[in-house]
């Protein structure tokens, strides 16, 4: 009994393969996947609707979801859609890493493709996309065989950057970019002063001295441009005035009151 | 200022929380890519490439997994489940053939054709109801038809009557088709260089089978001549015969009398059939005789029959002359106590033969019986082997084998030249059951912090210090080790050692072949140890429960067999009682208990313990129980007439919740409703499909959604964890203005929908469930997902404080994926942008439509295949939480849902910290000098 149903079922199947055409669904090459052929093996097309509910209630002779697996010539083949009803199917290719487009795919009771259209995730499922294929409907007496190129959407980025030490990176940092220009300032501006003729350099003192420079600058060029005397963390938080001591104070304690009015201290000592 | 900073810190945390770092990869995951147990008929050494001579190990295993691997370092390079047949398909058959690059598997009525490099599909084709009964690979001698490298393929389908078909090699096509109108049975195919032979079984008049074999045109498939061989004294039916001959210049059919005195050789095509004594000197009856043939072309008409009695075994070798169609024997291999297998392999036209047994591994030629090689085995092949595949090399006078043995345990294992280079445990693909064992050394500390707790002041204080000095003993080891510690610690990949921080846990794994298997996570997931502990072949595991240092099974029968969790010592077997649906497990305080549950959903007794249950029926009811009465159930819920129960979750027995409120944006509180004891039960009817939230003490319905349009057939997964719930279904269009796809739907459940709102309970220390349980306020959201989900689980932390995944298997694209929970928030703001006060709570826009970001793969670029169970455990690490995949492959990672804040990344390196310190200390060293002297030069020249 069961098998007459079988052969029966196989002679519906042979009939079926007649009439249907088979859909492919190619992947062409393009920026995101330059060569299709390193999809891996399990790289796969489905296509999935609402089976009926007599199918369900019969077993499900049918496969379902449809899925095909992928070819050595990259590529999808539905060779017959075994439906009983019209049916409109959501085409998804599932590949590990790549994201492709959903397509619909609508099939008719005699297993003939329809139309193949762009479907959107997250939409009524009547706003279609670009259409991919649509049915002659002048020449319907002749199924032909349906292909359709597949859409590479995106790729799929597994892993995390890990941060890695590059001396590169400190200088994009801008607290050790102040700091060198500051560095270059205190280290420079005194060569650059000497080489000033006098009369400038007595000029330009005078103009700093009374300009809007910061205690620190002052002190750089004042106090002979010492480089332990530069307090960096005083002169970037803009204090000119107060207690501010230099880091160097601890080796050197009679001179723990110098800083940038240095010269002025010793002098009252002496 | 301050909403700004809160915004950026969430800002920078949200979308890039949880990915794996390319470094962590075998280290904080390990997989094991399984194929199932290899048959052995379809397991072979193959070379894929005409041009190279590196070769493959091809198997379609039993669970129809078919598969190449690497026979260098038994990795798996490509897999295909071949199981698409509507009918149910017995073991596959696997053909190949060398240098072609392709291998063609026929499992029911399905038959396809795969590349053998990389896997990808040549053909396929299905044959409605008609399974495929043999198969075979056309190897035509003249060069017309075989100028491509493809080869037809010759395939039987058994059925009503029985069909040959040729396949074309590349296309798949029929070529042409021959049917067997006779009532015969339809048993194998073969080939020879010119015909193709269709073997079938004629039942004879009274008794037994007459094998027919018909002759049939390899071009156009008819029918040339047929050739009966009277043998129904001997052939009761297909089991009777012992081989038909595969591809060989001289195909044979071999089958023995039913006293197994003598061996019937018959070679196909030809009337005459020899008769062999079989010379039985271990006068042990025979038990079994297996025939191994070469299988290729140009080989040699040699063959091995292997015969096996209940204490050992032994192996003669037959010629056959080509000219008479006559075999004869040409030397025995001695009959040795102890199991062997064989395997043939070839070296071009040469055949040999590889004995394995328990204690050794030997080589001999076809043509003489001198051993050409031995080597010892290691003690380690203590397991009976059941087949293995060979591959032989030979330089001048020397030979190398390699050869892959499978062992009645499932472990494949690989032995080049005596040497086992690897192992491949097979066994553990469709685990039952699994669960991380607890390591017994805490214990005694445990046990003396509680002594502390209980006493007095003085007397704890005494303890605590007898303990300290009784510590001081490990002080020297300590103090040895710590140098190497130090050192060590400065070169190894974790910065941190975890190991005192529960990371490192071992996982026992109960599999369908009766045995328990314990892996070690610290050590990519090796096998510490396994052990037959079923008394029969198979077992139905309901439950693994462990226990500080051991493990205890629980069957369906009622039995249960406890194992040491370090040993894998079987410590006790407890006797059957009756069937079990499920095991469940009373761990409030004291002693844990399981209590077994009977297939209508009664517990198997009561216990005088304050605790409730809810159980499944096999009618398809849910029941509520009191553990103090197994008699009659508290509620029963039945769902709608025409729904079916399919599933039933509840919250993690372990499920800390960190707050009982979330703060709104505007420092209001919404209030969280929780409930120890919900349960979520799916109820699936005619594509309608609904999940009732049920309290599981009073059984009162809290909630209810119905979904339409949903395929039953397609997984519908469900999860609960704290104050809400998630479940996955595929959703059809109803109405075209519908969206059609996979959908998830997460639903959170609070106490008011009012913000600082109680609800009626307010603040009320104690309730009722059955008096007066107020309903929850529901707020909902469902959307799109690319790909079905098959199984969820949530992840699990210490303190609940980690913001939870959801661990969702994806069986579509054999991944596991963590979706972050502040992207599954019901409460996103619909069709507008988040304002700043929602932002600040970390929602963003609705979007219907929910793409699996990449980084939330935990599987990453795994192919993690064949998942039915995703178990989640908290680490003394409140940020990390184990995570274990099996039912198919065994997959185990580690998760970090809000970045590893309790532990120092990779990225601290140590190293760069002490260089760090080093080169400011020189600086410091060089400058402060420098200083010194400028400084007093200074005090000089301004005073002079």
């Amino acid at each position: 009994m069961q098998f007459s149903l079988f052969a029966l079922l196989s002679l519906l199947a042979t009939t079926t393969t007649v009439a249907a055409s088979a859909l492919t669904i190619t992947i062409p090459p393009s920026t995101l996947l330059p060569n299709p052929n390193v999809l891996p093996a399990g790289t796969h097309a489905a296509l999935t609707s609402l089976p009926s509910s007599t199918q369900t209630k019969s077993g499900s002779s049918l496969p379902h979801p449809l899925t095909a697996p992928l070819t050595r010539s990259s590529t999808f083949v539905f060779r017959n859609l075994p439906v009983s009803k019209p049916e409109s199917y959501l085409l998804d290719i599932r590949s590990p890493e790549y994201v492709f487009a959903p397509y619909r795919v609508d099939v008719a009771a005699d297993g003939t493709v329809l139309g193949v259209w762009e479907t959107f995730r997250g939409n009524p499922w009547d706003n279609r996309g670009q259409e991919k294929f649509v049915v002659d409907v002048a020449d319907s007496g002749k199924t032909s065989d349906v292909t359709v190129e597949a859409k590479v959407l995106a790729r799929k980025g597994f892993y995390e950057k890990r941060a890695t030490f590059s001396p590169l990176s400190l200088f994009k940092n801008p607290m050790i970019l102040l700091a060198i220009v500051a560095l270059g300032f205190t280290f420079g501006m005194p060569k650059l002063m000497e080489n000033m003729d006098p009369e400038m350099r007595a000029e330009f003192e005078a103009q700093s001295r009374s300009g809007p420079l910061s205690g620190a600058t002052r002190s750089a060029m004042t106090g002979g441009g010492s480089p332990a005397d530069f307090d960096l963390a005083g002169w970037m938080a803009g204090s000119s005035k107060g207690g501010s001591n230099s880091g160097a104070g601890g080796s050197a304690p009679q001179g723990a009151t110098t800083g940038r009015d240095g010269g002025g201290s010793t002098r009252r000592r002496g | 200022m301050r909403l700004q900073a809160t915004l950026l810190v969430l800002a920078s945390c949200v979308p890039s929380a949880f990915a794996i770092y390319p470094d962590e990869v075998n280290h904080v995951d390990f997989h094991h890519a399984l194929l199932g147990v290899p048959s052995s008929h379809s397991t072979f050494f193959l070379k894929p490439s005409p041009s190279s001579n590196a070769s493959l190990l091809y198997t379609l295993s039993e669970q129809s997994l078919l598969g190449a691997i690497n026979p260098r370092d038994g990795t798996l390079i490509w897999r295909q489940n071949v199981s698409r047949s509507s009918l149910p398909g017995d073991h596959g058959i696997l053909r190949a053939s060398d240098g072609a690059n392709a291998v063609v598997s026929a499992v029911g009525d399905y038959v396809s054709s795969w590349s053998a490099l990389d896997g990808k599909l040549i053909w396929e084709n299905w044959f409605e109801g008609e399974a495929v009964t043999d198969l075979e690979l056309l190897e035509l001698e003249d060069a017309t038809a075989a100028a491509s490298s493809a080869k037809d393929t010759i395939a039987l389908f058994g059925g009503k009557a029985g069909v040959v078909r040729r396949f074309d090699g590349d296309s798949g096509e029929v070529k042409w088709e021959y049917k067997d109108d006779s009532n015969d049975l339809p048993f194998q195919v073969s080939s020879s260089a010119t015909e193709v032979f269709y073997i079938s079984l004629q039942s004879a008049l009274l008794k037994g089978n007459k094998i027919k074999v018909t002759s049939l045109d390899t071009l156009n498939g008819r029918q040339n001549h047929h050739v009966v061989l009277n043998s129904e004294s001997d052939v009761s039916g297909p089991e009777s015969v012992l081989f038909v001959g595969a591809n060989t210049a001289s195909p044979l059919i071999v089958w023995a009398d039913k006293a197994n005195k003598s061996l019937k050789v018959n070679v196909i095509g030809t009337k005459q059939v020899s008769t062999l004594n079989i010379e039985n000197t271990s006068g042990e009856e025979i038990q079994s005789i297996t025939v191994h043939t070469a299988k290729k072309l140009n080989s040699l008409p040699h063959f091995l029959v292997h015969y096996e009695t209940a204490s050992g075994s032994w192996a003669e070798v037959y010629h056959v002359d080509l000219k008479s169609a006559v075999a004869s024997k040409a030397y025995s291999l001695p009959f040795l106590q102890s199991w062997s297998v064989f395997a043939t392999s070839n070296v071009d036209a040469n055949v040999y033969f590889t004995r394995i047994t328990e204690s050794e591994l030997t080589i001999v030629s076809s043509a003489s019986h001198g051993i050409l090689g031995r080597w010892p085995l290691p003690a380690t092949l203590s397991e009976r082997g059941v087949h293995a595949v060979s591959e032989v090399v030979t330089k001048g006078d020397t030979v190398a084998v390699r050869s892959a043995a499978l062992l009645e345990s499932g472990d494949w294992k690989l032995i080049r030249n005596g040497q086992i280079e690897w192992t491949r445990y097979e066994a553990l693909f469709g685990a039952l059951a699994a669960t991380w064992a607890e390591a017994d050394d805490q214990e005694d500390l445990a046990h003396q912090l509680e002594v502390e707790g209980h006493e007095s002041l003085i007397k704890a204080y005494v303890h605590r210090v007898n303990r300290h000095v009784h510590d001081l003993q490990y002080l020297p080891d300590w103090l040895k080790e710590l140098p190497t510690r130090v050192l060590t610690s400065l070169v190894t990949d974790e910065v941190s050692n975890l190991d005192g921080f529960g990371i490192h846990k071992s996982v026992i794994v109960a599999t369908e072949n009766g045995r328990v298997y314990a892996l070690d996570s610290s050590n990519h997931g090796t096998v510490a140890w396994s052990v037959k502990a079923a008394e029969a072949d198979s077992w139905d595991v309901k439950s693994i429960i462990t226990r500080p240092g051991s493990a205890t099974v629980y069957l369906d029968d009622g039995s249960s067999v406890t194992l040491n969790t370090t040993s894998g010592a079987i410590l006790d077997r407890a006797a059957a009682t009756t069937q079990v649906r499920s095991i469940a497990f009373i761990n409030d305080d004291g002693t844990p208990l399981a209590i077994g549950i009977k297939p209508n959903g009664a517990p198997m007794d009561s216990v005088d313990r304050p605790g409730f249950f809810v159980t499944q029926s096999d009618d398809g009811r849910v029941l509520g129980w009191s553990a103090k009465n197994s008699k009659s159930p508290v509620w029963d819920f039945a769902p709608v007439p025409g729904q079916k129960i399919i599933h039933a979750t509840t919250r993690p027995s372990h499920d800390p919740v960190a707050s009982i409120g979330k703060v709104l944006g505007n420092r209001s509180v919404l209030y969280k409703y929780l409930n120890r004891s919900l349960v979520l039960v799916t109820a699936v009817g005619d594509n309608t499909a609904s999940f009732y939230l049920l309290d599981g003490i009073s059984g009162k319905i809290l909630h209810v959604s119905t979904q339409e349009g949903v395929d039953t057939t397609q997984p519908i997964a469900s999860a609960m964890s704290e104050n809400w719930f998630a479940y996955s279904f595929w959703g059809d269009a109803t109405d075209p203005s519908d969206a059609k796809g996979y959908q998830l739907v997460v639903s959170e459940l609070y106490e008011s929908s009012i913000p600082n709102d109680r609800g009626p309970l307010d603040s009320a220390a104690n309730y009722s469930s059955i008096d007066t349980l107020p309903l929850p306020h529901v707020v909902s959201q469902s959307f799109i997902i690319p790909e079905a989900i098959s199984h969820m689980a949530v992840t699990q932390t210490r303190q609940g404080i980690t913001t939870r995944q959801l661990l969702c298997t994806l069986p579509a694209s054999n991944s596991l994926v963590g979706i972050p929970r502040q992207v599954l928030d019901p409460r996103r703001p619909f069709g507008r942008d988040a304002t700043a006060a929602e932002a600040e709570e970390g929602l963003f826009k609705y979007s219907p439509f929910l793409e699996f970001d990449g980084k939330w793969y935990l599987s990453h670029t795994r192919d993690v295949a064949g998942i039915r169970s995703v178990i989640s455990t908290p680490t003394l690490l409140e940020s990390t939480s184990l995570i274990f995949a099996y039912g198919g492959d065994i997959f185990a990672t580690r998760a970090t849902p809000s970045q590893s804040f309790d532990i120092l990344g990779k990225e601290f390196s140590k190293m760069q910290l002490l260089l760090t310190i080093v080169a400011l200390g020189v600086g410091v060293a060089i400058l402060s000098p420098m200083t010194r002297k400028k400084r007093v030069n200074q005090i000089w020249k301004a005073t002079s």
